[in-house]
């Protein structure tokens, strides 16, 4: 389903830095693949790339048979917006807004009316047990809360596969639980998870294990 | 990319739609962002507020200031009208009575009356002071010459038509001479050639001629039989307010119908005019100010919401990353500028009102403002502000996803 071959990510920052080297990779439907590595050694490069919100620097990228560095802007943006979904480390919440306007806003550049996306998204939050948090400002929420409404953010549009970056970077042990919970939930319905983390228990999750070393991606 | 496009997951084609721009939708995330976040929205628009007040209040105040001016021109000045023989007419029939009743029988005219203007004689206390008595101008005026200079008596009152008709040796002196003389009171005499005058009143101001501010005045009749080569007659005329040019038009005709053109008749300039002249003048400042004023407005603004952007490229990152194209986040981004301008022009132009009617009505003043100015001050600010958005969201629309969303 996604398919890299020969792709790599170099930064031009004076000296060149190549964060992601020569790389095959594939992933099916319903993988759940979660990377580890050190700090610096290209996890979140790889997996921008992968979540199409990085453009690599060389090789072949496709999403379901679409090749993707040549496609444009429109088509990665199409792509991120009803295929894939993001959860942060650092949730990325908009205050000011009510956890449902929150929840909509994922929904907000997709096909859907207005009223379609409440629905959507209030069924979102129900599903992440926040049901009678809808009217929250963000500002108000746990952490733990806080990342279940930005789950629910990405799963609203039900994308078919979820990127997370270090999604209990920021959560104590009891939220943690909560969160791998739902993501174990997640992929057991269908949807394809690509995890970043450097939390062995978060890593152990995953049916497949990715590490980086230096920019090179290691099957584990 | 085309209008749509499918890609194939193991589960099947996915049918893909470019984001579509929907106007109602991007309306609405602008108003949320502005009225969810007013502190950050006051800090954008305060300059635009301010702004837009001061460009309401000077143009408010100008023309309101300036209808003060135009008035108190027009009560005064434009009411008198002054008729002189061309150069070289030696006829005074002019000067006669009938003329003059002719004239005065025009629509218009309140007062007219001959007036002789002499050069500066000796004026003594006593006969014999007067190898070393000052000298003032002396001015003949029949008492409907007096009525149109209008002098403020503070002492006695002005000779009248039977004095006038004989001639009687009276004079009115102005303050300064009363007090050069050391005068206080009327029915004393003074002397000019030896001949005896009697005071009969001392005035202070005059509302018209002011060359009579600091000179003697007597009866007409008693100034040309002081046979002086330098005397130049005139007609003095008052008419009604408003009348002063269709008199200056008519005046040499009732006065000479044989020959009008050797009368040359002097108004003030037409108060419209005059009133165009001021309000021009005070215009062109006021607008510069305002303009000055906006112009602020404008750039802080434009510096308020780069501020206001730059703090939130995390959430333009999420946006890019939901799906949001380029295009999307510049138009929101506008709106929001544009709706802050809008907003501002609009309290400003509410400021600005207030503060006009506040200073009008404490000055005694009757406010005046344009409905133009004050929507022009809206629209202005809405343009301004969308302007002032235009470079922060260009730049806000061209942050990499990624980059935005490191924390
Ligand atoms: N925009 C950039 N410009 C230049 N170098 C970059 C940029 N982003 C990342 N890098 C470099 O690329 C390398 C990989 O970075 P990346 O963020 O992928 O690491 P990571 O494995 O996610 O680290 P961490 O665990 O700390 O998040 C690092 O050496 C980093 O300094
Ligand atoms: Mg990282």
């Amino acid at each position: 389903m996604l398919r890299m071959r020969g792709v790599s990510r170099t930064y031009q920052d004076g000296e060149p830095v190549y964060a992601l080297r020569d790389t095959d990779l594939d992933v099916a439907a319903g993988d759940y693949v979660t990377i580890t590595g050190r700090s610096g050694s290209g996890k979140s490069t790889l997996l921008n790339v992968f979540g199409l919100l990085d453009v690599p620097s060389t090789g072949s990228y496709t999403v379901g048979g679409v090749e993707t560095a040549t496609g444009g802007q429109a088509l990665r943006g199409a792509i991120r917006g009803q295929v894939f979904g993001f959860v942060f480390q650092a949730f990325h919440l908009l205050p000011g807004r009510t956890a449902l306007e929150n929840v909509e806003i994922g929904l907000l550049y997709g096909p859907h009316g207005r009223r379609r996306r409440r629905q959507l998204a209030t069924e979102a939050l129900d599903r992440m047990g926040l049901s009678h948090r809808m009217a929250a400002d963000p500002r108000r929420l746990s952490g733990g809360e806080r990342q279940r409404v930005a789950i629910a953010r990405a799963v609203a549009g039900e994308p078919r596969v979820l990127f997370c970056d270090e999604p209990t970077g920021n959560l104590d042990s009891d939220n943690t639980d909560t969160v791998l919970a739902l993501l174990r939930k997640l992929n057991t319905s269908g949807l394809t998870l690509v995890v970043v983390t450097h939390d062995e228990a978060v890593a152990s999750e995953g049916g497949r294990r990715l590490q980086v070393h230096d920019g090179v991606v290691i099957e584990r | 990319m085309r209008r749509t496009r499918h890609v194939d997951l193991d589960q099947g084609r996915i049918r893909l739609r470019i984001p579509r721009l929907r106007w109602a939708d991007l309306f609405v995330e602008a108003s949320l962002s502005v009225l969810r976040h007013p502190g950050r929205s006051l800090a954008t628009v305060i300059g635009t507020i301010l702004g837009a007040a001061a460009f309401v209040a000077s143009l408010g105040l100008g023309t309101t200031l300036n209808q003060q001016v135009s008035s108190a021109f027009d009560s005064r000045r434009a009411t008198e009208v002054m008729v002189q023989p061309e150069t070289g007419v030696t006829s005074a029939s002019w000067l006669e009575e009938t003329a003059l009743s002719r004239l005065r029988r025009l629509n218009g005219v309140v007062h007219a009356g001959r007036r002789t203007v002499l050069s500066d004689r000796p004026i003594a206390r006593t006969v014999d002071q007067a190898a070393t008595a000052p000298s003032f101008p002396v001015i003949g005026a029949d008492p409907a010459a007096v009525r149109v200079m209008a002098p403020e008596l503070t002492v006695g009152r002005v000779y009248d038509d039977f004095q006038e008709r004989h001639a009687t040796p009276v004079v009115l002196l102005s303050e300064p001479a009363a007090r050069r003389l050391s005068i206080t009171r009327a029915g004393v005499a003074v002397f000019l050639d030896d001949r005896a005058y009697t005071v009969m009143g001392i005035y202070r101001d005059v509302a018209r001629r002011p060359e009579a501010m600091a000179a003697v005045i007597m009866p007409y009749a008693v100034a040309t039989a002081l046979s002086d080569s330098t005397a130049a007659p005139d007609v003095l005329i008052e008419t009604a307010p408003g009348a002063a040019q269709l008199i200056s038009r008519q005046a040499p005709l009732a006065l000479r119908p044989e020959a009008p053109a050797d009368l040359r008749a002097t108004a003030p300039p037409d108060p419209r005019t005059l009133r165009d002249d001021v309000e021009s003048s005070v215009t062109e400042s006021t607008v510069m100010i305002s303009a000055a004023a906006l112009l602020i407005g404008t750039v802080s603004i434009g510096n308020a919401a780069t501020a206001g952007i730059a703090a939130r490229t995390g959430e333009i990152g999420l946006r890019r990353a939901v799906g949001g194209r380029r295009r999307h986040i510049f138009l929101q981004l506008i709106l929001e500028t544009g709706a802050l301008g809008a907003l501002g022009g609009t309290i400003g132009v509410f400021l600005g009102v207030l503060a006009t009617c506040v200073v009008s009505l404490a000055n005694g003043w009757t406010p005046v403002i344009g409905i133009s100015s004050a929507l022009a001050a809206c629209a202005v600010s809405t343009v301004a502000g969308m302007l002032a958005g235009l470079i922060p969201a260009t730049r806000a629309a061209r942050i990499p996803p990624v980059q935005a969303l490191q924390r």
